[in-house]
């Protein structure tokens, strides 16, 4: 299906296209996740939660469910002890004045059975007094607004700002040819994993507790819940089971976490709690609506002057993690290709709905969707080849950007000269409007050497060697399903000179594996990967000793290619490595071949102005994208989508276009189908067939180039890929609808009927300024 | 508030011997309800919309299959929606059941989900009855009593209600398809495959020479019932059909239909797809009945072609 346009080299195993090694167990169904867990003894957990978006809670009364045979515990934030938590400690567990959101946690149930559990949540009566609600950014922002969180010290439901200018705007204005000025928005939109979330916790008769949880970040999460509860974090095992998908929406510890840890405290049985289809889109993190207006100049030779974003950020009832969006979001506004000025003026703001988190792109699809149409309305204003004003602009090797970015590794350009040549760029756009056919483009910067948001950005690795000759690493690091235990085993092959199937990664729990920050940021393969490489490479040093001692000759000598110890090279006299281990193992006073490293990417914290160099590589990639436009129904189709992509080194190319075609078609549902409307306060699409995730049907054959720029600090210079091609397609679906009729969206998802409203308003409403002297357009 | 999907409380299956001993069974037993593909009822049951005791498998009940009869085309009520789909029999004299019964669901969805279930289960935006209603079908129904045949445009009452008595239930469908009748199905979805209909339209066209004889048009989704769209025969019998005839048609198909705004669209969006896809419909069955479609080329899902229907034939329909 996709083109690999890789360097050819020396390796044995980074570089082939080695199928996912958890892909037969997962297809078969072989594979236990939370659910098909089974613990003797274990109650079902049913969570009550608030049908209003904003209500005091007068009184809770749970008399009549305590009642219910077959109930072990009720609680309510009336009878546990519970602390705030979550970003600016703006949430709680369990709602104890009000609540600010549909699916808001008042209360919860263990029971014998679901069955027993849903009912004794109907006995539950909750008292409401029902408060103004305000569900849009900019009208919670006005004075009079109703006001979500009155403990805390804001005004307008700001809960943060983040300013940033760098450069002479002022001065950038007047040397601008050209101004573009426009308005660019983006839904609500769900991670929508096929897993729903599912939560086991266990006290053991010593008061230890154990909570099955497929979470990225075990490691905080157990310290958060330890915070939140009051609870001994030294007596804490967070078991991380598969993870049935994520998209990010597992990531972090969330209310039912602590809710399920509470139940099983006051019932003294283990819980399970596992949300249902319908709680997962309402009770569960989503992706925040952003609203951009934003200004970008050019002068008359086409380079770019000055970015002025207003942003403002629709976080939903708390901050979670989603506030941090902007960060990701303020990148690509200063630092997408050159911009000399840059000013950002941003505000993230609380709203009575479902609060945002981390999901996949965090904030860049949001983000580019606004700079990447603005581009080409810029260079469309200018007369220049959307993509040759690109060129002209690209971010280079050996740069640093305003904002910090030091960019090491480049292939931006590689990437938009493959994606204009494969898809006919040149000859083919703006030609095809008679068919209602056209094509956009689009490119992004996002981070791709881990991204330092927490003091640490590390990630730790063990590595033992037994016996037989098995090489088990065990991972801070963990498996989502984006293929990083089979890149980890390929890196630890490779290091230590084995083939990859004697390689096992394990990465079940805290109280065996190494600290890690957990998976985000794209940055597990670099991260957890080069972690990983530098354990393998003090194993493999072990190994030579252990071989040198056996065998009588000097370690400096010995080398393992294939699985065979070579001494300067011959492969007549070559003993397999693990005969010589099983020799240092089986003798008295022997020892153990085992090693660890710790990797925490050179990179800082942000200062309070924004500016640090977060991550140790970023990553680059280009897409065009061509649809046909119904202009009758506004039904639009992907036709073709071509996605080129620095990865630095593919270490597994199969991996890599599996990351990017999947991120391409959760970009294309961004662009065209995923919201979650509320209507009249009910969520109108709260399940798999109204929510419009595309099916396999929906994308057209993605053409995805590889193009590597080998990072000098990435593992055998890799880059992170997790995120990239989900960032574009909104963006380049969006520049294609223009250039097939000539209309310019201005929010995705592009439903059909926006996109026959736009028709019928004749929506062009791009604002240019020509400083020349030309009226505005 | 959110009402947890619960286990339904278990039921038990009865396997008639054939249709006599089912509908015997069914009056015998009243709440007892069919079961064919279990593709509706399995999702009531979970969602707690329905709550029965017994469950009468009429899956293996041979209902005759697909058969035609001089005009009169029969489907057994427990035929497959797969079997539509891939009948060469209905691809050459009704490909609008062909074009409905190829959108509906998923393969593995249509494997089991029976024309039956689709029409009993009376859901607003089912796929079925707009293409039958436009071949003007009757559906023949056994009951306790013997068998009675209703006109196919009465057996939906309202969503999710039937006009079936107690004990009765569908055996089969007859549609009238006189040599030389064109027909086309297509609809609006937010996806292309694995979605219920926005709105959908069915159309039938008879022609003697470039004359229409006969038009009839059934829309989907867009009323609480599948419904035929009235006053068309005043408009379109013994006329030529040219934009004026198309657009008036495409108005009265507008106004005849009464949607809601949910997650698949607003009221006044459908209003307006109905009418795009009504002249839509009319011109591709139009071209069947005049041969000028290719053959065994099925309609684009939404009717939408390019290179089938270029130019200003294209444009919007006013
Ligand atoms: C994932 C999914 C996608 C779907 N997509 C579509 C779609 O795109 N378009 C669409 O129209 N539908 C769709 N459906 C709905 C469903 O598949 C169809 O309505 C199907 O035709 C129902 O047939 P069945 O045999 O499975 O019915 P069942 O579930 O067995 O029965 C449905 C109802 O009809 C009654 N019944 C069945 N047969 C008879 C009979 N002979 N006499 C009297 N009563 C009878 C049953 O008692 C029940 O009330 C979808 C369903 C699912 C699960």
């Amino acid at each position: 299906m996709a083109v690999t346009q890789a360097t050819s080299d020396a390796h044995s195993v980074v570089g082939k296209r080695i199928p996912k090694l958890d892909a037969p167990d997962k297809v078969t169904g072989a594979t236990v996740y939370a659910d098909d867990m089974r613990i003797p003894g274990l109650l079902t957990a049913a969570i009550k939660r608030s049908p209003h978006a904003h209500a005091r809670i007068v009184s809770i009364d749970v008399s009549k469910a305590e009642a219910l045979p077959g109930v072990h515990a009720v609680i309510h934030a009336g009878n546990v002890t519970q602390r705030s938590f979550g970003y600016g400690h703006d949430n709680e567990p369990l709602k104890s004045r009000k609540v600010r959101c549909i699916g808001d946690e008042v209360a919860a149930v263990a029971a014998v059975d679901a069955e027993i559990a849903q009912q004794a949540l109907d006995l539950i009566d909750v008292d409401y007094d029902l408060l103004p609600e305000v569900d849009d950014p900019h009208a919670a922002m006005l004075p009079g607004a109703p006001v979500i969180h009155e403990e805390l010290d804001i005004e307008g439901n700001v809960s943060m700002r983040w300013d940033f200018e760098t450069g002479d705007l002022a001065a950038a204005e007047r040397d601008s040819a050209v101004i573009v000025e426009g308005t660019y928005s983006s839904p609500q939109a769900a991670p929508a994993p096929i897993e729903t979330h599912v939560v086991i916790a266990d006290f053991d008769p010593t008061g230890h507790l154990t909570v099955i949880s497929p979470v990225h970040m075990v490691f905080m999460y157990r310290k958060e819940l330890a915070d939140c509860l009051g609870l001994d974090w030294q007596r804490i095992t967070i078991k991380q089971p598969p993870v049935g998908g994520s998209f990010g929406g597992k990531i972090d510890i969330d209310t039912h976490d602590f809710i399920t840890v509470l139940l099983a405290k006051a019932a003294q049985r283990p819980v399970k709690l596992a949300l249902t289809r319908e709680e997962e889109f309402i009770g569960a993190r989503t992706r925040q609506p952003i609203h951009f207006k934003l200004r970008t100049g050019a002068d008359a030779d086409g380079n770019i002057t000055f970015r002025d974003a207003e942003v403002v950020s629709d976080n939903g009832a708390y901050n979670a993690w989603g506030s941090h969006a902007m960060l990701v979001a303020m990148n690509t506004v200063t630092s997408l290709y050159q911009v000399p000025a840059s000013r950002v003026r941003s505000a993230v703001v609380y709203t009575n709905k479902n609060y945002g988190g981390s999901v996949r792109g965090f904030g860049n699809p949001q983000a580019t969707f606004a700079v990447e149409q603005q581009t080409e309305e810029l260079a469309d204003a200018l007369g220049i080849d959307p993509i040759a004003f690109r060129l002209q602009n690209a971010n280079t090797a050996d740069s640093t950007t305003t904002q910090g970015l030091e960019i090491t590794t480049c292939g931006l350009t590689e990437c938009l000269e493959a994606v204009r040549d494969r898809s006919g760029w040149v000859e083919r756009r703006g030609t095809q409007r008679e068919k209602f056919r056209g094509l956009g483009a689009a490119t992004y910067i996002h981070v791709g050497g881990g991204a330092r948001i927490y003091g640490s950005d590390g990630c730790g690795a063990m590595i033992k060697i037994d016996d037989s000759g098995q090489v088990a690493l065990i991972s801070g690091s963990s498996e989502l399903g984006q293929g990083s235990e089979t890149v980890l085993a390929m890196i630890v092959a490779e290091e230590i000179g084995v083939p990859v199937d004697v390689v096992t990664v394990t990465n079940s729990d805290t109280d065996v594996k190494p600290w890690d920050v957990g998976v985000h940021a794209s940055r597990t393969t670099f991260v957890a990967g080069n972690a990983a490489r530098l354990a393998a490479r003090g194993a493999k040093a072990k190994l030579l000793e252990a071989a040198a001692e056996t065998l009588g000759i000097a370690a400096a000598e010995l080398d393992i290619e294939d699985g065979m110890i070579l001494r300067n090279g011959d492969r007549d006299t070559a003993v397999p490595y693990a005969k010589a281990i099983r020799r240092r193992l089986l003798r008295e006073q022997s020892s153990i071949i085992m090693s660890s490293a710790f990797y925490d990417p050179p990179t800082e914290k942000q200062d309070e102005g924004f500016i640090g160099n977060i991550s140790a590589a970023y990553g680059f990639g280009a897409h065009v994208a061509e649809v046909e436009v119904d202009p009758e129904t506004g039904m639009i189709r992907v036709v073709g989508l071509w996605a080129a992509h620095d990865v630095g080194r593919a270490i597994n190319p199969m991996s890599c276009e599996g990351q990017i075609e999947g991120g391409a078609v959760m970009g294309i549902g961004l662009a065209l189908t995923e919201e979650l409307p509320v209507q009249d306060g009910r969520f109108l699409a709260p399940n798999l067939h109204d929510y419009g995730m595309p099916t396999a049907a929906d994308p057209p054959r993605i053409d995805v180039t590889l193009v590597e720029t080998i990072d000098p600090e990435g593992p055998y210079g890799a880059k992170g890929i997790g995120e990239g091609g989900i960032i574009l397609p909104p963006a380049a679906i969006a520049n294609a609808v223009a250039d097939a009729i000539g209309i310019r969206p201005r929010e995705y998802p592009m439903r059909p009927w926006k996109v026959v409203d736009w028709i019928q308003r004749n929506e062009t409403s791009t604002v240019v300024d020509q400083r020349t002297g030309e009226a505005s357009a | 508030m959110t009402a947890a999907p619960v286990a339904a409380p278990a039921a038990e299956v009865f396997r008639p011997a054939d249709v006599a001993e089912a509908v015997r069974f069914l009056a015998d037993h009243p709440g007892a309800v069919p079961i064919a593909g279990g593709t509706d009822v399995m999702i009531d049951r979970r969602l707690g919309r329905l709550s029965t005791g017994w469950l009468v498998d009429i899956s293996h009940l041979d209902t005759g299959g697909i058969v035609r009869d001089g005009d009169d085309l029969t489907i057994g009520a427990t035929t497959t929606i797969r079997s539509i789909e891939t009948s060469r029999e209905l691809a050459d004299t009704a490909p609008a059941l062909v074009e409905a019964a190829r959108v509906l669901g998923s393969v593995q969805i249509r494997n089991m989900a029976t024309l039956g279930g689709n029409l009993c289960h009376a859901t607003p935006s089912a796929e079925m009855p707009p293409p039958l209603l436009v071949f003007g079908s009757s559906a023949a129904l056994a009951g306790p009593s013997g068998e009675r045949s209703i006109d196919l445009a009465d057996l939906a009452t309202g969503p999710g209600t039937t006009s079936l008595a107690p004990g009765e239930m569908l055996v089969s469908v007859t549609a009238a398809v006189p040599d030389g009748i064109g027909s086309c199905y297509i609809r609006q979805t937010i996806r292309w495959a694995m979605d219920l209909a926005g709105a959908g339209v069915a159309a039938s066209v008879e022609t003697d020479g470039d004359t229409v004889t006969a038009l009839r048009v059934g829309l989907g989704a867009v009323s609480p019932i599948p419904m035929l769209v009235p006053g068309l025969d005043d408009i379109a019998v013994g006329h030529v059909l040219d934009p004026d005839v198309l657009a008036e048609a495409a108005a009265r198909a507008r106004d005849a239909c009464s949607p809601i705004s949910d997650a698949r669209g607003t009221a006044d969006y459908r209003r307006h797809v109905v009418a795009v896809l009504t002249a839509r419909a009319i011109r591709i069955a139009a071209a069947r009945a005049r041969g000028t479609w290719p053959i065994d080329r099925l309609a684009p899902p939404n009717g939408f072609d390019p290179e089938v229907l270029p130019g200003r034939e294209n444009g919007p329909v006013r």
